[in-house]
């Protein structure tokens, strides 16, 4: 009987050269920023140091909103075929060094390198190419010749996709003809400061593109500066809200895009084993790690037990792991505090009286690890059924038909997205009618495309990125 | 002798509801199927790896000019697949057309090597039954260890699943202990819900094995089919504690393709798959990759064909 | 030492060929002639077969693919700009209208490229039916494009003639007569960028020994006029084409999204909505 070993298939780090401390870049070339403010960004799955960002001030907040103003003045000016073909110039580099950002990527994220190298690294490169196309095309998108840019974009993103939420920023923000400031998230800013020496190779005009590091202070002083015309949020429910709020009164344009507590919903006549595949992907892809998670997993009654069997055996030949090794499927918890917040929830979810299932594994000594999780037996009151876990660990409940299932799936405050399991053409287009949520997946679950709108309803944002729609967050209609 | 579970037939109304349940998007599963290849395997384990494929190679020939002499080469390559390389053993049998079968069993001796007989008018099948019995029961008096048969596609795709079903019992017994393959020929089956539903009925049949292809058609097997048939053997085991084996065939030509073959066995069904005596590559060309590609390892050097003796 | 002279050849299933028939034409350039392919009645059907195979393979790449492959054909052009402005000086253009000419096809590329993976966002639409009913009409390509290409001696034109169907999707078959050069110099950056093999053919010859045919080929689905011709021809070209229901479009637009509307076919999906 053979024991079957996967290779430590690694990535090699070599082909990425990290600097000791980074620089904000602003007005087209990286500056010393005023900050004096530094902090250390780690490597999750190891601890290691890997550099150090700034903490941004005022003063440097100031400096990029200005700079981005007299940016916007020069892409004002810029043809739309221009602006275009940059955008077409900045998508070729991204495909020619996209084995660097992907290693750059995990090892800052924690993410496997699978994922950043299959997923992440070609949708950026097809977010720029997809936006490059609209940007001498906006009179086409709406046939409204009123719609106009908003001038200086304020962009905040998270840590969970990093360069990828960068690309849905930034593209359609030039495409429509504004100008940005962009903050990374602070445990994640490596790519974005990669990127900016793209657009330094690009030859994108200066100010047009302005990347400044910082945490929770640097957003809200972005939120806060008067001469913001807009705010694009990508991140937790609570700090939209708190967004939403610093914006009241104000005439700034904002789109948020927020938390989730997706339901997959499986009928009993899906097609089963490919269903199993969408759950697994659905809540363990990006170590869980995703806003449109399907982390309620809404099963049919009658096929529960049959169900459940069968996940379990899938979920038991996921590979938990260093994130640069090309056969690992499920990388590093991002930080402590992420760690910290997944255990709470999961050890309230046993309290309730839940019933858990971890897979066997052997996690890492250093760095941030979690098991693959399964719950069962859940009551709809649960904490781990309504709270957004951000974790590997997926939350099982039950209906008995579809008026049920769709009662469930649209019990909570969320309205992001939604996964509907059924062989039967009629009853997809029915649930997805029914589902409060803007993204519905039907026998399929966690496709992103750059043509495709993204967004959610209820607490889970307004506004969509991708698509047709998607111009609209960026543009809006002259009174 | 196999040491498994003895296959053995199943009541027909016992495998309907299974066989009447079938539904598989295909998007699903080949994206599945195309994410179990980026597996990469640990060069200590290649070498296993390789070693194994040789173990579940059935070296075959199965042309009109086939010939004894042409047999016997054949056979002394099955046992000794690279003479100057000892550690490579045996491969698991030879396969060949009922009339080769007499002078294959002289050949192989008692080396281990098992020899396949295609019947059953293989590769259509277009006969009445009685023929089917008849190269059957002929191969078998002429020594063969193993009877690789086709499905009546015919029946099949004209709805007729119980003829499929009864063509194969009668095949079984006719057999008695000789080991049964059932090959789906999957490129007339054409959809994912047809093998599936083929290899259900083919196992409820009381077949030991499920093999994908005669190797005769352009399309031959594939790893997605590998998977509906993988998947099928495991719900039949759930059903009836009987454990089939899987056979590929027609179309996998080197190692690396292989290789990805039993990665796929190995995650989905497990390592209890991974022998001979539950999982058989079809080989002619195959066999000659995998000798290269272990010498490789072995020198580090890239080898040419002419290295290796011709079966 | 002596100039080695290039023979321009048609462009045909991704090889460079010469008329089955052995013949050429002569091309009298303002600064130069040249011999080009008279391409007979049976290299027409023979660019048909490779059409419709080539149809088949550019229809199944994606949009996004497509989009790719046409800003590669930008490039390439971008990259032998001078080779172009040399060809078209010949041809009568001064330098610098040549110059213009190669940069204004270059963006009209790129603006098209650009097109490829969002035109059906603007074209297709979900249709708000009455009743228990989902139902969407959305675009395919019509087929092989047969385009008479103007003569104009520029680049831009040629590719006014080309760039809307195969941006959509179909494969075509471009006919030059005096503008051949151009044409089928255009080839090589063709053969450069990753189109299959018989989505883009490109011939040279009269228009009128092959018009017959061309209008009674039922294998090709639409024939596109952008040049002046004769209204008996055009006449001729439309009584043949309605034996098999043929579209003809006689000097299409070249303006935006219109551009490419006569080249898709619109088909509408029902499906009940219900448990």
């Amino acid at each position: 009987m053979v024991n079957w070993e996967y290779s430590e298939s690694v990535e090699s780090q070599d082909i990425v050269k990290i600097k000791d401390k980074y620089q904000n870049f602003v007005d087209g070339n990286f500056q010393q920023p005023n900050s004096k403010k530094y902090i250390n960004t780690i490597s999750p799955s190891t601890e290691e140091v890997l550099s150090k960002i700034v903490i941004s001030n005022e003063k440097d907040v100031n400096n990029a909103i200005k700079s981005a103003q007299m940016g916007f003045e020069k892409w004002s000016k810029t043809s739309p075929h221009e602006r275009s073909k940059y955008l077409f110039k900045l998508a070729r580099l991204i495909q020619e060094r996209s084995r660097e950002f992907a290693v750059l990527e995990s090892m800052d994220g924690g993410k496997p390198i699978k994922e950043s190298r299959d997923f992440d690294l070609p949708q950026v490169a097809a977010n720029f190419f997809y936006f490059a196309g609209w940007a001498d095309k906006i009179d086409l998108s709406w046939g409204a010749k009123s719609l106009k840019p908003h001038g200086v974009v304020g962009q905040i993103i998270p840590w969970n996709f990093p360069l990828l939420m960068l690309s849905w920023k930034i593209a359609p923000a030039l495409a429509t003809g504004n100008t940005v400031v962009l903050k990374p998230a602070e445990t994640t800013s490596l790519t974005a400061l990669l990127f900016a020496e793209l657009c330094e190779q690009a030859g994108i005009p200066d100010g047009v593109v302005n990347i400044i590091t910082g945490d929770g202070t640097t957003g809200s002083l972005l939120v806060n500066h008067k001469d913001i015309n807009k705010i694009a949020f990508t991140g937790s429910t609570q700090v939209g809200k708190s967004i939403q709020k610093s914006l009241a009164g104000r005439d700034v344009g904002l789109t948020l895009e927020l938390g989730g507590k997706a339901a997959n919903i499986i009928y009993e006549d899906a097609a089963i084993d490919q269903a199993v595949e969408g759950v697994v992907n659905g809540i363990f892809f990006n170590q869980g790690h995703v806003c449109c998670a399907g982390s309620r997993l809404l099963l049919q009654e009658s096929i529960h037990d049959e169900f459940v069997a069968k996940l379990e055996k899938r979920m038991q030949t996921l590979r938990v792991g260093n994130p640069l090794d090309k056969n690992t499927d499920i990388g590093a918890i991002n930080s402590k505090e992420q760690l910290d917040k997944i255990e709470g929830l999961v050890n309230e979810g046993v309290s309730d009286g839940g019933k858990i299932f971890q897979t066997e594994c052997e996690l890492p000594g250093n760095g941030f690890w979690f098991k693959p999780t399964l719950f069962t037996d859940v009551q709809p009151s649960y904490s781990i059924a309504r709270e957004e876990i951000f974790g590997p660990v997926l939350t099982t409940l039950t209906f008995r038909t579809p008026q049920e299932a769709i009662e469930i799936a649209n019990n909570t405050e969320y309205g992001l997205s939604a996964g509907v399991w059924t062989e039967k053409g009629s009853k997809i287009l029915w649930t997805a009618d029914r589902l409060q949520a803007g993204v519905v997946w039907a026998n399929t679950f966690n496709k992103f495309d750059p043509a495709s709108p993204f967004g959610g309803y209820k607490e889970s944002g307004f506004g969509r990125e991708g698509g047709r729609q998607g111009l609209l967050s960026y543009l809006k209609a002259e009174s | 002798m196999n040491n498994k579970t003895e296959a053995q037939s199943i009541k027909w109304e016992n495998i309907l509801e299974l066989v009447f349940d079938s539904r598989i998007d295909s998007v699903g599963l080949n994206e599945r199927v195309n994410s179990l290849a980026t597996r990469s395997i640990k060069k200590e384990s290649k070498l296993d790896a390789l070693n194994m494929i040789v173990s579940m190679c059935d070296l075959t020939t199965l042309e009109g000019e086939d010939t004894e002499g042409k047999i016997s080469q054949m056979v002394a390559k099955a046992i000794t697949p690279n003479p100057s390389d000892l550690d490579i053993k045996n491969v698991a049998a030879v396969c060949v057309y009922p009339s080769l079968v007499s002078i294959a069993k002289e050949k192989v001796g008692n080396s281990g090597v098992k020899v396949a007989a295609v019947s059953s008018y293989f590769p259509s099948g277009q006969v009445p039954m009685e023929s089917k019995l008849l190269d059957t029961k002929y191969a078998i008096e002429s020594g063969a260890d193993e009877i690789d048969i086709v499905i009546n596609r015919k029946a099949f795709l004209e709805g007729d699943y119980r003829r499929v079903y009864d063509e194969i019992v009668a095949l079984k017994e006719a057999c008695g202990d000789v080991h049964l393959k059932t090959i789906l020929e999957v490129g007339d089956l054409k959809t994912y819900e047809n093998i599936r539903k083929a290899s259900l009925i083919s196992l409820a049949a009381g077949s030991d094995f499920i093999k994908t292809s005669t190797g005769k058609l352009s399309v031959g097997s594939s790893r997605q089919a590998c998977y509906v048939m993988a998947k099928a053997v495991l719900d039949f085991k759930n059903l009836t504690g009987l454990s089939a084996g899987i056979k590929v065939a027609g179309g996998i030509r080197d190692a690396k393709d292989a290789i990805r073959y039993l990665v796929l066995i190995n995650e989905e069904m497990g390592d209890e798959w991974l022998t001979p005596n539950l999982f058989r590559f079809g080989a002619s060309s195959l066999l000659d990759d995998v000798l290269k590609q272990i010498k490789k390892l072995k020198t580090g050097a890239y080898q040419a064909s002419y290295y290796f003796p011709r079966g | 030492m002596i100039e080695i002279k290039k023979t321009y050849k048609n462009y045909v299933g991704g090889k460079y060929i010469r008329s089955e028939s052995g013949k050429t034409f002569t091309l009298n350039l303002k600064n130069d002639s040249f011999e080009v392919p008279l391409t007979s009645k049976k290299d027409i059907r023979d660019a048909v077969t490779s059409s419709k195979a080539g149809f088949a393979k550019w229809s199944e790449i994606s949009p996004y693919t497509k989009t790719q492959i046409l800003y590669r054909l930008s490039e390439m052009i971008e990259g032998h700009k001078d080779s172009y402005i040399d060809l078209l000086v010949l041809g009568g253009s001064t330098k610098n209208q040549a110059k213009k000419d190669v940069e204004t096809a270059i963006e009209n590329i790129v603006w098209y490229a650009g097109l490829a993976d969002k035109w059906e966002q603007v074209s297709g639409n979900l249709n708000p039916v009455n009743g228990e009913y989902f139902n969407i009409s959305h675009q395919n390509p019509i087929g092989v494009v047969f385009s008479l290409n103007s003569d104009s001696n520029s680049l831009t034109s040629l590719l006014n003639s080309i760039i809307q169907p195969l941006t959509v999707g179909c494969s075509v078959i471009s006919f030059s007569e005096e503008s051949s050069i151009i044409a089928l110099k255009f080839a090589e950056d063709i053969n450069n960028s990753d189109f299959p093999p018989g989505s883009l053919n490109i011939l040279s010859g009269q228009f009128e020994k092959i018009f017959e045919d061309v209008s009674k080929h039922v294998e090709i689905n639409l024939v596109s006029i952008c040049k002046i011709i004769p209204n008996e021809i055009l006449k001729k070209i439309q009584e043949n084409a309605s034996s098999s229901v043929k579209r003809i479009i006689n000097m299409p637009s070249e303006d935006g999204i219109s551009s490419i509307l006569p080249f898709l076919e619109t088909k509408t999906v029902w499906h009940p909505k219900g448990t």
